[in-house]
């Protein structure tokens, strides 16, 4: 079995001390290399090929949502695990929207690291238990403040099928086929979904699905 | 400053001055109906001394006339009866005598008391002849009319003639009199005149100089008061932008202090503590799952540092919203809101363009601390269930508005150091800021940018 190639990115020495032990524990995982800012993430992404870049949100000269939309964009192999200290959804928005698949809180990150790297492989998402919370919390307020109706009951069981599966990562294809439709009635009830849960893009269907609690 | 502003307190013109002035002209005022009114008095009183003059003149001279004209007739009459040869006659000239006798008394009587000494010496001069001729007639008048015949040549050249010369002497003095006595009228109404006159003159003189004085300190008191007007409002401006440029600078002090705190706290004790929490959940993942004691410590230790790692977190964010800088002024806004709603029973919905990101650092900043400090009034102050923020940046202004559901307020009576904040943040920038609010309507806080050229 293939190790998992992980690079670090924080521009905090401790922290990526404190990370690397938690990740060279692990058999199956390696630590393939470690940068200080944004700008160097993406140049060791380029070189080292990694499976998996941890990187914090916040860095000098390039910061980690921006580092990230690069690296996917050099490397769309590569999967990345954003740590944050901010459970809002402003953020969490955005690293989705740059391609993060996981988004960990630095609180847990040591508990949770392992768990979401062997998600973002596996082509699934990850995100703290506390950042669902909080993002579940906010859904719940709004809709009880609004009086509106949940709109997750507006879908058929099939299009609730077909939102888990884009949720966790899925393709078109991959769905038509663990569903056994074509990848055109895919694509359609794709669009009824987002139409339906007024949603723009998959981060906003992924964060909608984290909200629900339809994935972790 | 205040110093300042308390000198030129003193060097204002005072009151004092401008009663002066005031006063002065008042005075000038009164001194030219003064001089108007005596001028009018003066030529009045000369007409009635001019009248009077005429009046005395008349007084002295016409008798003195009439007194010698009659004085003459009587010698006239006397002649006549000597050459008349009209017996007829005779007892009507006795009459005419005897009438004109009494004409010439009555006339002498009747002449003015207040004569002067050469007046006086003609009238007794003339009296003097009178008798003369009444001495002379008496004879005559006894005479038969042959001795009257007889005599009448004789009489006439030796007596009546050379009286008649001396009649005519006589007159011709009052005629000299007379006109010595029209000259001296005249000389003295003359210097009357020049009397007015100098007066007059004089009044004018002392009108004329009062007034160019007067017009002289009324000059300098403009234009002193055009120059301590025009030095206030220099001053005025100056430390109003003194005081302008003080505010902006507190303000950027603030935001400069906020945001070094809030980084050294980020970086500093927020990595450090981020760190300690790696540590330690290493350390929990670290001890023997049978070692329960041990364990239940170590959750403790994580559990605080959490719980510290919070509050730091939180601390920053308020100090200085970390989203600003690493997600733009639209992300910031959204989060902050989201903050309020959680804390509050009030919802804030955001609205906002990409082309917010493009504005100024500055501009940024003051549009978060505007919406922050609205959206903490809304939430704590006007019961508010929804509020609304809503970014417009336009090709040539920014348009920044919170407006919320509350129960509104009266912004003309409640003024607190918030709204002065954000109005002076706002005003820092070129901008208007409004509150547009009645109690019971909510609330609508405006702020309009020129947009600025980058």
């Amino acid at each position: 079995m293939n190790l998992i190639r992980v690079l670090l990115a924080d521009d905090h020495k401790l922290i990526r001390a404190g990370l690397r032990l938690v990740v060279d524990q692990q058999p199956d995982l390696s630590v393939v290399g470690e940068a200080d800012d944004g700008r160097q993430a993406v140049d060791l992404a380029k070189t080292l090929k990694p499976d998996v870049v941890v990187m914090d949100i916040g860095m000098p000269n390039l910061n980690g949502i921006e580092a990230a939309r690069q690296i996917r964009e050099i490397r769309p192999d590569a999967a990345v695990v954003m740590l944050s200290m901010h459970s809002d959804e402003g953020y969490v928005l955005r690293a989705l929207g740059a391609g993060a698949r996981a988004y960990l809180l630095k609180d847990s990150a040591t508990t949770d690291l392992v768990q979401a790297i062997h998600a973002v492989v596996e082509g699934k998402s990850f995100f703290s238990p506390a950042v669902s919370k909080v993002l579940l919390q906010d859904y719940m307020r709004k809709l009880q403040r609004s009086g509106a109706e949940d709109s997750y009951d507006l879908l058929s069981p099939r299009e609730r099928e077909v939102l888990q599966l884009v949720a966790e990562g899925k393709s078109n294809k991959e769905v038509a086929s663990l569903l056994n439709l074509s990848v055109y009635t895919v694509e359609t009830h794709r669009a009824k979904i987002m139409q339906k849960l007024d949603l723009k893009g998959v981060p906003e269907l992924i964060l909608y699905a984290v909200r629900k609690g339809i994935i972790s | 400053m205040r110093e300042h502003v308390l000198n030129s307190e003193g060097a204002w013109p005072s009151k004092k001055l401008r009663l002066t002035l005031l006063v002065s002209f008042g005075g000038l005022l009164a001194l030219m109906v003064i001089a108007g009114l005596d001028a009018l008095r003066l030529a009045r009183q000369m007409h009635t001394q001019e009248e009077e003059i005429r009046q005395s003149f008349l007084a002295h001279t016409q008798p003195l006339l009439v007194l010698s004209s009659s004085i003459y007739i009587y010698n006239d009459r006397i002649q006549e009866y000597l050459l008349s040869q009209d017996p007829q006659a005779d007892g009507l000239t006795a009459a005419e005598f005897s009438r004109l006798t009494a004409e010439i008394n009555s006339t002498v009587s009747k002449y003015p008391e207040n004569c002067q000494p050469e007046e006086r010496a003609l009238v007794e001069s003339l009296q003097q002849l009178f008798i003369e001729q009444q001495g002379m007639l008496n004879p005559v008048l006894s005479w038969s009319r042959e001795e009257r015949h007889r005599q009448a040549w004789r009489f006439l050249n030796e007596e009546v003639l050379p009286q008649r010369s001396r009649i005519n002497e006589t007159s011709e003095k009052i005629a000299l009199w007379n006109r010595h006595q029209l000259g001296a009228t005249d000389r003295e109404m003359f210097a009357d005149f020049a009397s007015l006159q100098a007066r007059q003159t004089k009044m004018l003189a002392i009108a004329l100089t009062a007034g160019l004085v007067l017009s002289f300190a009324s000059i300098l008191y403009l234009l002193r008061l055009g120059e301590e007007g025009q030095r206030r409002y220099r001053e005025l401006a100056h430390s109003r932008a003194e005081l302008e440029d003080l505010s902006a600078q507190l303000v950027d002090a603030q935001e400069t202090e906020r945001r070094s705190i809030s980084r050294e706290l980020h970086d500093e004790v927020g990595q450090s503590l981020g760190a300690l929490l790696v540590e330690v959940g290493r350390l929990a993942a670290s001890v023997p799952s049978d070692n329960a004691q041990i364990k239940d410590h170590v959750d403790k230790i994580k559990s605080v540092a959490e719980t510290t790692v919070e509050t730091v977190r939180n601390i920053a964010l308020l100090l200085r919203p970390s989203m600003l800088d690493d997600l733009g002024l639209t992300a910031a806004l959204e989060w902050q809101g989201r903050e309020v709603s959680r804390r509050s029973e009030m919802e804030v919905e955001v609205q906002s363009s990409d082309s917010a990101e493009e504005i100024p650092e500055e501009y940024k900043i003051c549009i978060y601390r505007i919406v922050q400090e609205a959206l903490n009034n809304a939430a704590r102050h006007s019961s508010a269930k929804n509020a609304k923020v809503n970014i417009e940046p336009t090709a040539d202004k920014i348009l920044v508005s919170v407006s919320d559901d509350g129960r509104g307020f009266d912004p003309r009576r409640v003024r607190g150091l918030g709204i002065l904040g954000m109005e002076e943040r706002v005003r820092r920038l070129g901008g208007i800021f409004t509150i547009d609010s009645k109690p019971g309507s909510g609330t609508t806080l405006k702020a309009e940018f020129p947009r600025p050229h980058v």
